[in-house]
């Protein structure tokens, strides 16, 4: 199993701890220098933990737990109007970029009101391109109980986020943390901080469940790897978008459009494989503005494989 | 400002309390508020939101928010109620230029080349514009879905009722109990 840590400190020595993180197997997720200071997170091996901290710490850096590093979570509130923005939706994304994680706000078209809300089908297929998706609903037990229409249907993992706790919707998301709702002001009082933290627990909780059930039978590679073979690429070098690689729990979403560049992605190779035959590759459903990368396990790849032995 | 709120869920009570408080106190209309009372119903749904305010809103004069007197070419103004300095500023900029205006200290104003009787009859804010205001806030407060709305306004006293598909007519009634409450009457006057 893969951890992902966060190496804080200065630039010295810093070529060395590349070496190492690229020794034991590991990855580096995103790497930012600013000045003399450095911060590199990084996935590796759980069994090189100890040994890669303890050259963090030998150089004269710190390490930090991001425990979130490498998802890309949407939080989705009923629309993107004063009411709903930027309290608390904006609160609980900055919340998880503290965790790590890379995270997206959306609005939904018709999503307030209780008799009215309601969500289409492009707008699930968008929030099931992420890893987890936060939704922010309002105060009131009824309106949030008569909602639920608006996640029932997601694939990906849902934290619910209320005023009051709603009853006998515990079947429709993964976790419900009541005690936010409708603000109007930065969500800053200690208990607010605490309410925060918890909604970052929960979706921290929920993603280590899902790495979990990915080593039972894990990828083909780690996406870490794919990021890396794919920096090198001209494109992806040039593009001017916030993270243009952005990695998944499965796969990664990189930040060009795809008519223009899948053909050259699909034929790079790794370890010896070309990358349609080892993913799947697929255009996003946000105005084809970037593509989705989703690696295939390795007992599909050994089933596929088999099958065109069959067929030959 | 005194809030009283009406409604099934503890919870929504309590947060639409702060909201309301918070919605007016950031648009700058709280002082001129006496009461509130908010009806909520989230399972029908039905809100109603009623605010009495202290004074009925007429158009400002410079006269009414500040002491005017000339000298030679010049009218001097001091500012009596600072709350209305910045609409004051604006409307001497706007008819005079910024280059005949000003601003000496925090309350005094010097305009040149004026007769004081223009300046303290000029209109600095409208009694409708800051009517217009004050509903906005109501609006803004109510939940973003519930979009059908009908509005009260007697003298003090605006009363707004919202719902989400229709408007039935024991809403209204509702509404109107409320708005002559507010009023001082008697529920069935």
């Amino acid at each position: 199993m893969f951890d992902v840590i966060m190496y804080d400190g200065g630039v010295y020595r810093s070529e060395e701890l590349y070496e190492l993180i690229e020794d034991v197997g590991g990855v580096i997720i995103q790497k930012t220098r600013s000045a003399q200071m450095l911060t590199v997170t990084m996935s590796i091996p759980a069994e090189d933990r100890k040994m890669v901290e303890a050259f963090c710490i030998e150089i004269g850096g710190e390490i930090k737990p991001v425990p979130l590093a490498g998802t890309e979570i949407a939080i989705v509130g009923p629309t993107l109007g004063r009411h709903h923005m930027p309290h608390p939706i904006c609160d609980i994304a900055e919340q998880l970029r503290r965790y790590g994680a890379v995270t997206v706000v959306m609005g939904l078209a018709r999503g307030r009101g209780k008799l009215t809300a309601q969500i289409n089908l492009q707008e699930k297929t968008i929030i099931d391109e992420y890893d987890a998706a936060v939704f922010s609903l309002g105060n009131f037990k009824s309106c949030i109980e008569a909602k639920t229409d608006l996640f029932k249907d997601i694939t990906v993992p849902v934290v619910l986020v209320s005023g009051p706790m709603p009853e006998g919707i515990d079947d429709t998301c993964e976790a419900i943390v009541s005690g936010v709702g409708r603000k109007t002001s930065r969500m800053r009082t200690a208990p607010e901080r605490a309410k925060l933290e918890e909604i970052a627990d929960a979706v921290e909780t929920i993603l280590a469940d899902r790495k979990k059930v990915l080593e039972e039978d894990p990828m083909f590679v780690h996406p870490g790897e794919i990021k890396q073979l794919l920096e090198e690429y001209e494109p992806v070098n040039m593009c001017l978008r916030p993270a243009p690689l952005t990695l998944h729990l499965d796969g990664l979403r990189v930040k060009i459009p795809y008519d223009e560049h899948h053909e050259y992605i699909e034929n790079m190779t790794v370890y010896g494989r070309k990358l349609k035959d080892v993913c799947t590759i697929a255009p996003s459903k946000i105005d084809d503005s970037s593509i989705l990368i989703r690696i295939k396990t390795r007992s599909e790849i050994e089933y596929e494989d088999a099958r065109k032995v069959e067929k030959k | 400002m005194d809030i009283e709120v009406t409604c099934s869920e503890p919870f929504g009570a309590d947060s639409y309390k702060a909201l309301f408080e918070e919605i007016m106190s950031d648009i700058g209309k709280s002082d001129f508020m006496d009461k509130a009372e908010l009806v909520l119903k989230p399972d029908i749904p039905l809100f109603i939101f009623s605010v009495k305010l202290k004074t009925e809103p007429t158009n400002m004069k410079i006269s009414d928010v500040a002491t005017v007197r000339s000298e030679g070419d010049s009218v001097f103004m001091t500012i009596t109620d600072e709350r209305h300095a910045p609409e004051m500023l604006d409307q001497l900029w706007k008819k005079y230029g910024r280059r005949a205006v000003e601003q000496q200290t925090r309350f005094d104003i010097i305009v040149r080349g004026v007769k004081d009787s223009e300046i303290r009859d000029m209109v600095i804010a409208s009694g409708e514009e800051h009517m217009k205001e004050i509903v906005g806030a109501i609006w803004r407060s109510m939940p973003e879905g519930i979009k059908v709305r009908h509005t009260y306004i007697d003298g003090m006293v605006i009363t707004v009722v919202a719902t989400e598909e229709r408007i039935e007519p024991y809403m209204l009634e509702e509404a109107k109990a409320v708005h002559k409450r507010m009023q001082g009457g008697a529920e069935d006057v």
